[in-house]
């Protein structure tokens, strides 16, 4: 599958030796370098010039200059750090400071997209190729339009990460960020994969419903499209033919991206993953309705508690790195102006739909709920004594923030309330969520809300792309908390899928709102994604590592080896001994 | 003031925009209000929906088609935040 270290981008749009979506038992394609080659919808213009070496270093370098001048350009003016100015070109027809420079990737020109001025150049100078320096879209003069090509998409990727990486702040150990290498084949692995059979790098299949199961199917499936998770358990991280636990959620997490990634798409019956964590968790047992959100964290502790190497403190299996994030709890004294912080680990986040009267809140949408969530509150005289003032009770005020932000952002809405007086049933809050496609989520870090004056200009340390997050998941849920049903929506790469237990559809995510001369009415459309929305997961777009590190998960698997062997030894002789012994008494 | 005083102008204020940095923070205030309200989301589902049935299918074409559509349905209270900003530099620009 994709290298290591990877992005995520790379991870969710695939790499160029993408094969066709559907599975294909039986096929035995062979790994080329250059599948583009006889792909139709490829310029043939770029191709041409590609061929030829020099041609090619020609545009790619001009390319590679142009995007990374203008990713730093962007990145200096949303963190000035000295009061200086933006370069800021002008375009060669009509003098006017460019905007959104295109430039031309065979000459010095730079112009204006809407006038037309770029495009005019192209045909006026007989150049070829023009590229938005923001996007990287190359424009063909030839084919008049856009063109789609792996090098240009690759070198874009590589450029803009290359900035990012450059200006990132945070450090460890005095160490920058570790520069993503793209995967080169060695020898030996070229050697080893000459044969092998290439599967497509997406899998999908519905998942039987085998007795009000469809809160498992809606988690299962969001594991499923998790793309770190995806990564993990498809490079054999936990092979379950070799794991010696019993009852190993890990194993079974093993065999369900077996089962997902191999040649049927008919549905899928996930049994054995039911039957474990009934034995783990007695309390998901049985065949009532569970809580869908219950059961992501119980399966979360069951993977991470069965992972090879993982620890109570500090724990760096695949579930803490993907999911494990931090929040602050900022209580500041209202008469000292001490503030008290306290740091506590979190796997996901649940928000609140109501304000703290009690009220529908009036904009749903995840932004809001997020802003709700780090507001500051006042706590009441009786629930906060400061340290430093050493006076019993007083006004004090408290702050949420998320500290660290994980490579994977998981959402809880919390719909059922569970009312204490009045009707026993817990109610259902119906109120309608919008959830973007992408978030920011830099205005809800603690380092964001700890910038007051003259750092706050300069924004939260950068690149802005740490913040960035990808909708890859929703999970919904319909009717009432005792008799309702769950789906759910996945994207692979840029398609979403609908999901309803066994049977899935390639499907848009429907939209909750009209946009109709500005004012916001709900769908009419029958599904409204936004009154169901009950979790949803994003990702990081791009992956940021710690430098030089090996993961402990790692570590602990070589010392464990050793052991075995160490072990192994041990046994052998104490095997040999005890024929010697035998022998010995015989005599 | 005639059209090609206001147009002069016009490249006047946006010539020193684009130089402090201004611009850009401003587009970034701009993409996560239009983010938020729903605004690029629906944009991009037309994107797709456009997309699926032209041939031969051109970006270029999408683009032109979705460009008005794009400007009109800027939200209200998005469109006068982003201006009070705008007028805020220009003031500034030329009080000095």
């Amino acid at each position: 599958m994709s290298a290591s270290p990877d992005s995520t981008h790379a991870a969710l749009f695939g790499d160029e030796n993408t094969l066709s979506t559907e599975a294909h038992p039986g096929a035995t394609p062979s790994i080329s370098s250059d599948v583009s080659e006889n792909d139709t919808a490829r310029c043939s213009h770029i191709a041409s010039v590609f061929a030829d070496p020099s041609a090619k270093a020609g545009i790619t370098d001009k390319y590679r200059t142009v995007v990374a001048w203008y990713a730093q350009r962007t990145h200096d003016a949303l963190h000035p750090a000295k009061r200086r100015k933006i370069s800021s070109p002008t375009c060669n027809t009509c003098d006017q400071t460019l905007s959104r420079p295109f430039v031309c990737l065979h000459c010095s020109f730079a112009g204006c997209w809407l006038e037309g001025h770029i495009l005019n150049h192209l045909t006026e100078a007989g150049h070829a190729f023009s590229a938005d320096v923001k996007s990287g879209s190359v424009f063909c003069s030839e084919c008049d339009d856009f063109i789609f090509d792996d090098t240009i998409d690759d070198l874009y990727l590589a450029t803009v990460v290359s900035v990012e990486e450059r200006n990132t702040k945070f450090q460890v150990a005095d160490r920058g960020r570790e520069p993503y290498q793209p995967w080169v084949l060695s020898e030996e692995e070229s050697e080893a994969l000459k044969d092998a059979i290439t599967v497509p790098c997406q899998g999908r299949r519905g998942l039987l419903n085998l007795g009000q199961t469809c809160f498992l199917n809606v988690i299962l499936q969001s594991f499923i499209h998790n793309p770190l998770l995806r990564n993990y358990f498809l490079s054999d991280r936990h092979n379950s033919r070799l794991c010696k636990h019993s009852d190993c959620t890990c194993c079974e997490m093993d065999n369900l991206f077996t089962e997902i990634y191999s040649p049927t798409n008919t549905p899928y019956g996930p049994t054995s993953f039911l039957a474990t964590t009934w034995k783990v968790s007695a309390e998901m047992s049985g065949y009532a309705q569970q809580d869908a959100h219950e059961f992501f964290i119980a399966a979360l502790n069951q993977i991470h508690g069965t992972c090879r190497g993982s620890t109570n403190i500090s724990c760096n299996c695949i579930i803490h790195q993907t999911f494990a994030g931090q929040f602050q709890s900022d209580v500041t004294c209202e008469k000292c102006g001490n503030v008290t912080s306290t740091i506590d680990p979190m796997l996901d986040i649940s928000l609140e739909l109501r304000t703290k009267s009690g009220e529908a809140a009036g904009d749903n949408t995840l932004a809001s709920c997020l802003r709700r969530y780090t507001k500051a509150e006042k706590l009441g005289a009786r629930e906060y004594s400061c340290s430093k003032c050493t006076k019993a009770s007083h006004e004090a005020v408290k702050r949420l923030s998320i500290r660290r932000l994980p490579p994977v952002l998981s959402f809880q809405f919390k719909r059922f309330e569970h009312k204490t007086s009045g009707k026993a049933a817990p109610q259902k809050i119906d109120a309608p969520i919008r959830i973007p496609v992408t978030i920011n989520m830099a205005p809800y870090t603690t380092l964001a809300m700890s910038m007051t004056g003259k750092d706050a200009e300069a924004g939260v340390p950068g690149p802005d792309a740490m913040y960035e997050y990808d909708l890859f998941a929703v999970i919904n849920h319909e009717g009432q908390m005792d008799n309702g049903h769950y789906t759910n929506f996945a994207r692979f790469q840029d398609e979403w899928y609908r999901f309803d237990d066994d049977k899935y559809a390639l499907d848009c995510l429907p939209l909750p709102y009209d946009l109709t001369f500005g004012r916001v009415t709900p769908s009419t459309l029958g599904d409204c994604l936004a009154s169901n929305a009950y979790m949803c997961f994003y990702v990081k777009r791009h992956l940021d590592y710690k430098p030089y590190m090996k993961p402990t998960y790692r570590l602990a698997r070589e010392n464990d080896i050793v052991r075995e062997q160490a072990m192994e030894r041990e046994k052998e002789a104490a095997r040999m001994k005890e024929v010697e012994d035998t022998l010995m008494a015989m005599v | 003031m005639s059209k090609s005083e206001i147009d002069t102008l016009y490249a006047e204020v946006q010539r020193r925009m684009i130089e402090n940095g201004e611009w850009d923070r401003i587009l970034h205030l701009l993409s996560s209000k239009l983010s938020e309200s729903g605004w690029t989301d629906e944009l991009l589902h037309r994107a797709k929906d456009n997309s699926g049935t032209m041939d031969p299918l051109s970006l270029r074409a999408i683009l032109q088609q979705l460009l008005s559509h794009a400007q009109t349905t800027v939200p209200l209270p998005v469109k006068r935040e982003i201006t009070i900003l705008i007028k805020q530099f220009v003031k500034e620009q030329f009080d000095k």
